[in-house]
C-alpha cells in the first residue's frame, strides 16, 4: 500500500485503489449530470437561496481528481446551461464557474494529494467566492439591488462539501488517504 | 469504460491562464450581447426547449408525493372548506348581480359619452411552474408559451388584481416578471380622482412604490390604484394596488408613496394571461406608438412589438 511508506517522490502512475478504480469519463459526466439535475430540481421558494450549487461542487471535485476530463470547457458549458435554466444573463454563471475552475486548477497538484477534510478547507473560499462573484457581476450589469441572502448558498456548499466529498470518494473508489507528498 | 486521459507526454496546448483568459473573454462577450442587444434570445429559446422537459420530469416525483399526501386530507377539512366555499359563492353571486347592473350602466354611460366600448380581451389561464432562482429579480415561469400563442408584453392577472407581465416567451413556457420586480412598472390611475401615476416594484414581495411623485399630488393612504390603460398594453381597470403610506420629499424634489399590491403576487398557483384583441391592438398601433415607460422593458429587450 502506498500509504504505509510515504515516498519522497510521488509515483508516476496512480497506485493502489486509485489504479483499480480511476476516474473515468462515465463517472465524471454521470455525476456532473446528476449534480446539474439536483440544481434544477424545483426547490421550495423559502429555501431556494440556501440550496448549495451542486453543479459547481461536482465540477470542482472532478477538477481536483480528473482535471483533464473536467476543465474549463466543462465549466463553461455547465455555466451556460445553468444560466439558461435560471433565466439569468447568458454567461454570468459560466464566468463564475470558469473563474472557480481556474483557481482550483492552479492549485490542483496540491489539492489532489489532500484527504477530504483538508480539501474542504481549501475549497470553501472558492465556493463562497463564486456566490460573491455572481452577485457582484449582477450588480455590475446594472441590476439595482441584490438579495445578499444568496451568499448563504456558498456557506451551505462549503459545509456540505466534506460529507459529500467523502461519500463520492467512497463510491468512486478514491483512497481515503491519498499519497502524502512529504518534504 | 474508456480510460481517463492522463497528462500527455508532450504538451501542445495553450497554458492554463491563456485558456482561462479566452473563456473569460467569451463569457464577457456573451454577457454583453445578452444584456445590451438581446442577440442570444434564439440560443436561449433553443436551450430552454431542451431543458424544459427535463425540468418537468425532475419535478414529477415531488408532484406525485404532493398528490398522494393531498389524497389523505381529513374529511372534516373538506366539509369545512365546502361550507366556506358555499358561503363565498353566495357572496360572489350577490356581487355578480351588482356587477351586471354596473356593467349595463357603464355601457349606457359610455354610449351617452360616445366613448368606444371596453376593448375585448381573452384570458388564457396558466399555472405557475416555478419561480426563477435569481437574486436580482422577481420572476415566475408559467406553463403557457409560444405554442399557446403568448407573446411578450401581455399582462398577467389573478382574481384579485394585476400580477405582472409576460417578458420572455419560450416554446412551452413563458417568463412573467412580477410587478414587485424593481424594473417593472405599471401605469395606474387613482380611482378617487383620476390622477395618473406609475407604480413600480421595489424588490420586496408585498410593497410597491410610486417613485417620482409630485409633492403636491393628491394621493392619500387608502386610495385604490387601477390600471389606466393609456399604454395600450394593460387594459384599463385592473386593480393594482392600494396606497399604504405617502412620504414627503426628503432629499429629492419628489415625494414617494408606498402601496400594497392587490393581486396575490407570489401566492397563487394559477394566473390568467390577458390576450389583447388584435382589432384593438391595430387601433392602438395606428397613432404613433406613445408607449408608456412600462412598456419599455419587454419591447426594447426583445423588439417583438
Amino acid at each position: 500500500m502506498a500509504r504505509a511508506e510515504p515516498t519522497p517522490e510521488p509515483p508516476l502512475l496512480p497506485q493502489g485503489a486509485e489504479l483499480a478504480a480511476p476516474p473515468t469519463r462515465t463517472k465524471v459526466y454521470a455525476s456532473l449530470a446528476l449534480a446539474l439535475a439536483a440544481t434544477l430540481l424545483p426547490w421550495d421558494d423559502g429555501i431556494r437561496w440556501l440550496v448549495p450549487d451542486f453543479t459547481l461542487m461536482a465540477l470542482l471535485y472532478w477538477n481536483i481528481r480528473a482535471p483533464r476530463l473536467a476543465g474549463l470547457g466543462a465549466a463553461f458549458t455547465l455555466g451556460l446551461v445553468t444560466d439558461v435554466a435560471r433565466g439569468v444573463l447568458m454567461g454570468l454563471n459560466a464566468l463564475a464557474y470558469c473563474a472557480a475552475t481556474f483557481v482550483i486548477l492552479m492549485v490542483q497538484r496540491r489539492l489532489e494529494r489532500f484527504d477530504a477534510p483538508r480539501q474542504a478547507f481549501q475549497v470553501a473560499p472558492v465556493l463562497l467566492g463564486k456566490e460573491v462573484l455572481v452577485l457582484t457581476l449582477g450588480l455590475m450589469m446594472g441590476r439595482a439591488e441584490a438579495d445578499w441572502r444568496w451568499l448563504a448558498a456558498g456557506v451551505a456548499a462549503a459545509l456540505i462539501w466534506l460529507p459529500l466529498a467523502m461519500l463520492v470518494d467512497r463510491i468512486t473508489g478514491r483512497p481515503a488517504h491519498p499519497v502524502q507528498h512529504l518534504p | 469504460m474508456s480510460p481517463a486521459p492522463h497528462a500527455p507526454l508532450f504538451v501542445r496546448e495553450m497554458g492554463l491562464p491563456a485558456r482561462f483568459g479566452l473563456y473569460v473573454l467569451l463569457c464577457l462577450f456573451s454577457l454583453a450581447l445578452d444584456a445590451r442587444y438581446s442577440a442570444l434570445s434564439g440560443v436561449r429559446t433553443g436551450l430552454n426547449a431542451l431543458l424544459h422537459p427535463l425540468q418537468i420530469a425532475l419535478g414529477k416525483p415531488w408532484e406525485w408525493t404532493q398528490n398522494t399526501a393531498g389524497f389523505f386530507v381529513i374529511h372534516g377539512e373538506l366539509t369545512a372548506e365546502n361550507s366556506q366555499l358555499r358561503r363565498q359563492m353566495d357572496l360572489l353571486r350577490a356581487g355578480g348581480q351588482d356587477r351586471q347592473a354596473l356593467l349595463a350602466e357603464n355601457e349606457r354611460l359610455r354610449g351617452l359619452l360616445a366613448l368606444p366600448s371596453r376593448p375585448g380581451i381573452t384570458p388564457i389561464v396558466g399555472e405557475i411552474l416555478e419561480t426563477v432562482p435569481d437574486p436580482f429579480s422577481r420572476k415566475v415561469i408559467i406553463n403557457r408559451g409560444a405554442s399557446n400563442g403568448l407573446s411578450p408584453g401581455w399582462p398577467v392577472v389573478d382574481a384579485a388584481g394585476l400580477v405582472g407581465q409576460v417578458t420572455r416567451v419560450f416554446p412551452w413556457t413563458a417568463e412573467v416578471t412580477l410587478i414587485t420586480d424593481r424594473d417593472q412598472g405599471a401605469p395606474v390611475q387613482n380611482l378617487r380622482n383620476g390622477l395618473r401615476l406609475i407604480v413600480s416594484g421595489q424588490g420586496s414581495d408585498n410593497l410597491l412604490e410610486i417613485r417620482f411623485l409630485d409633492m403636491h399630488a393628491d394621493l392619500k393612504p387608502g386610495d385604490w390604484l387601477y390600471t389606466s390603460g393609456i399604454d395600450g398594453l394593460y387594459p384599463a381597470g385592473i386593480p393594482v394596488a392600494r396606497v399604504v403610506q405617502t412620504e414627503p420629499p426628503r432629499n429629492t424634489p419628489f415625494a414617494r408613496a408606498l402601496c400594497q399590491p392587490l393581486g396575490g403576487v407570489g401566492q397563487y398557483r394559477h394566473v390568467a394571461i390577458l390576450k389583447p384583441d388584435p382589432a384593438v391592438q391595430a387601433q392602438h398601433a395606428a397613432p404613433p406608438a406613445k408607449a408608456a415607460p412600462t412598456a419599455k422593458h419587454p419591447t426594447d429587450r426583445h423588439g417583438s412589438r
